[in-house]
């Protein structure tokens, strides 16, 4: 398993369309992918888990992944997350 | 911020139709519209349609939560629509979207994501989603909204008052589930399951929540939390032997047979809600008291089926096993140590000897355990053991050839030793309490041993004899009474599907063969040919059922036809039960086809001399039935019989 933590930056935070945008960066890959948002564990691999998490701008996130392919997919989520989630 | 102070009655619509996502947003933003959070209609839209051109705001399982923040809000408002048949809405999981809630949020502040994130919460619950899609009408609609927030994100503040309460004052403020049921029947492998389902579905019905905890034979499901039990209304136990009820103590616990569960679901929530149920007292751990109320029958058969439940797993195994025996061994090098001769073999008689060792102390010991609670147990234990050894005051003092007292001694032990056990609870509360500690650790295991040691080595010879008897009276039995017998035991069996009729022949089959394994008979041995007749009987009603549905499809709607289908499993594995749904819906002619099918297949099962000596399993243990061949010849013999009954009674619908 490989973490990573960051914080989200767009000004929105994850409402659904950057919450469509992860999920669609995040299917591809093999490995699963939890997020560790104020203390709660979330699959990352859901959209409503996401949306429900309440994500806002400066929230901070841990992120794990855990599989075959864990390294790519971090490194992927993490510059989507930096990148403003799309914003 | 509650999902229910951003919505209202007039924002709600049911079952509408639209025929593409244009005609589903239309309607949703005119909903919107009717709030008066807008404050132009046609930039909202806009907003709504600029923002779908991204991506569809379609989610998954059937949910869209089209939204916009826009300049064109006044403040943050929700429109909530179900369609009655989903239109393409572009989701990510392909599937049509029904279900759907449009936010409107002004452009300042999180109130946005707020909103989104407070619907997922309750949207990722698929109990709440067909809640929503079941309601009946816009204020059951908001009613269920508002109890799901209310488990998940607690009561609302002093403050801000949920709308909810002025449109519906009946609901009060509801806990999750208001209703709570546990379900068990004595096989644990239908009726528990259709009286919990029966239940859950009459609660949706009345638009109560009920949860139903399944105590069926793999152990119990869906437990009710102790949370739970504080928070419901009431418990309706539908139940045909123990379950745990100390847990329920001070609650309003409506005691029924598990029956009563399935067929007069609804009654049974609307009694509890009248609140005409007493409350139950658990004195400590004896749960005694609400069986008073219960007639004598019920209580005995209630016992009986508790010992008999946990009986089963040891002859289903041990029987099972000693069956391979029999089958993997060689009888020309030893008749006499038949089942014992090559290692495999014996290997299997082995262990399953061991497992059939258990059956007499288990049956003894859960019948008193039913009666008396814990000090029943190791008393029952102690007097069916007694009974499989035949001990009697002279076998220990003269040495004399001990009888087994068998099956019914070991009933006799387990309902005296239970009795006694109750009996001797009442008589030592008059002891001072100071002696209370040592009442379980000391006096009832040591009176209780003594007293049911000292009975079973009197009545042992007795019941040896009556044992004895029997078995050679069966054994006796000419060729036409062994088919008359085979013909009652095999239409009792679907007389009931299920109840006292079927339980009383399926008693006396696994009685006969605990007796005969016990008593090492042959594998052909009368017993073996009962329980024989016995399980084939239970295997033709859904079998008839199944065949009808197939030839018959005129006599039967579509979802009696699919559930048709699923009877030929059921036949297959010897669950009576999925004949039940038929049987009730036309009891007159069902049953006496299904009875009739039942009693050929079980007397031919004799006139074949086919033998079975594991109590349960259907197809499945077939390899193990001497003469198989003849035994599928009985079962489809009369399952055909069956078959062509219904159809020969049963009229067409439309002709109805």
């Amino acid at each position: 398993m490989v973490s990573a933590v960051t914080k989200v930056c767009n000004p929105m935070g994850m409402h659904m369309r950057p919450a469509q945008l992860f999920i669609k960066t995040v299917t591809p890959f093999k490995s699963n992918i939890t997020l560790v948002v104020n203390g709660k564990e979330i699959n990352g691999k859901s959209i409503m888990n996401l949306m429900a998490a309440c994500i806002k701008q400066g929230t901070e996130l841990e992120i794990k992944c855990d599989g075959p392919d864990e390294d790519a997919m971090l490194k992927a989520v993490v510059e989507l997350i930096d990148s403003g989630l799309g914003e | 911020m509650r999902i229910v102070d951003l919505l209202s009655p007039d924002r709600i619509a049911l079952g509408a139709q639209a025929a593409d996502k244009a005609s589903a947003i239309e309607l949703l933003v005119s909903l919107q519209e009717k709030g008066g959070a807008l404050t132009d209609r046609e930039a909202y839209k806009e907003a709504i349609l600029a923002r779908e051109a991204q991506t569809s705001t379609a989610i998954e399982a059937g949910i869209a939560v089209p939204h916009a923040k826009s300049p064109s809000v006044a403040r943050p408002s929700l429109a909530a629509m179900t369609l009655k048949e989903g239109v393409d809405y572009q989701a990510m999981d392909g599937q049509p979207s029904d279900l759907f809630f449009m936010i409107a949020a002004p452009m300042d502040g999180d109130v946005h994501l707020e909103i989104l994130s407070h619907l997922m919460v309750l949207l990722m619950d698929p109990e709440f989603t067909s809640q929503l899609r079941a309601a009946a009408d816009p204020q059951t609609f908001l009613a269920v909204i508002d109890r799901f927030e209310r488990a998940k994100f607690g009561e609302p503040e002093e403050d801000t008052p949920p709308l909810i309460h002025a449109s519906t004052p009946e609901e009060p403020s509801a806990p999750k589930y208001r209703v709570l049921a546990v379900t068990a029947c004595p096989t644990g492998i239908a009726h528990t399951y259709m009286a919990a389902e029966a239940l859950e579905k009459a609660g949706q019905k009345l638009g109560i929540p009920v949860k139903a905890e399944t105590n069926g034979s793999g152990g119990a499901k869906n437990i009710l939390t102790s949370e739970e039990i504080a928070q419901a209304d009431g418990i309706i136990v539908a139940a045909d032997k123990n379950v745990e009820t100390a847990r329920f103590s001070g609650k309003k616990v409506l005691f029924v047979p598990v029956s009563d569960g399935i067929h007069k679901a609804e009654q049974l929530i609307q009694t509890i809600e009248s609140g005409n149920v007493p409350v139950y007292e658990a004195e400590g751990p004896v749960s005694a008291e609400p069986e008073q109320e219960e007639s004598l029958g019920r209580q005995v058969y209630k016992h009986l089926m508790n010992g008999v439940s946990h009986m089963l797993p040891f002859v289903i195994g041990g029987g099972i096993l000693i069956a391979l025996a029999f089958l993997l061994d060689d009888a020309s090098i030893n008749p006499a140590n038949f089942g014992m001769n090559t290692p495999l073999a014996a290997f299997f008689k082995t262990i399953g000897g061991v497992a059939f060792g258990f059956m007499l102390p288990i049956l003894g010991g859960y019948i008193a355990y039913s009666i008396a609670d814990r000090p029943g147990l190791a008393v029952g234990f102690v007097g069916g053991s007694l009974a499989a050894a035949g001990t009697s005051f002279a076998t220990i003092s003269s040495g004399a050839t001990p009888v087994p007292a068998g099956f019914l001694g070991a009933l006799l032990a387990g309902f005296v030793g239970g009795y006694f056990m109750l009996w001797l609870r009442r008589a030592c509360d008059k002891l001072p309490n100071s002696l209370e500690g040592i009442k379980p650790i000391l006096l009832y295991p040591l009176i209780g041993v003594l007293f049911i040691g000292a009975f079973m080595c009197l009545v042992n010879p007795i019941m040896g004899m009556l044992n004895t008897g029997l078995t050679s009276f069966l054994n006796s039995l000419g060729g036409t009474s062994r088919v008359l017998l085979g013909a009652v035991l095999g239409a009792m069996m679907s007389i009931d599907m299920g109840g006292p009729f079927n339980k009383a022949a399926y008693v006396t089959g696994t009685g006969a063969i605990a007796t005969a394994a016990a008593a090492g008979a042959a594998a052909n041995d009368i017993a073996y040919q009962m329980m024989a007749s016995v399980m084939i009987g239970g295997m033709v009603p859904p079998l008839a059922i199944a065949l009808a549905t197939t030839f018959f499809k005129r006599k039967f709607t579509d979802d009696q036809r699919k559930a048709g289908f699923v009877n030929y499993i059921m036949g297959l594995c010897f669950i009576t039960e999925g004949a039940i749904p038929f049987a009730a819906a036309d009891p007159l002619r069902i049953i006496p086809a299904c009875a009739i099918g039942s009693g050929i297949a079980g007397a031919l099962s004799m006139v074949f001399q086919c033998a079975l000596p594991a109590p349960h399993g259907g197809l499945f243990v077939f390899p193990v039935v001497t003469n198989a061949l003849g035994y599928i010849a009985a079962l489809a013999i009369g399952s055909v019989v069956g078959m062509v009954l219904i159809g020969l009674l049963k009229k067409d619908l439309s002709s109805r």
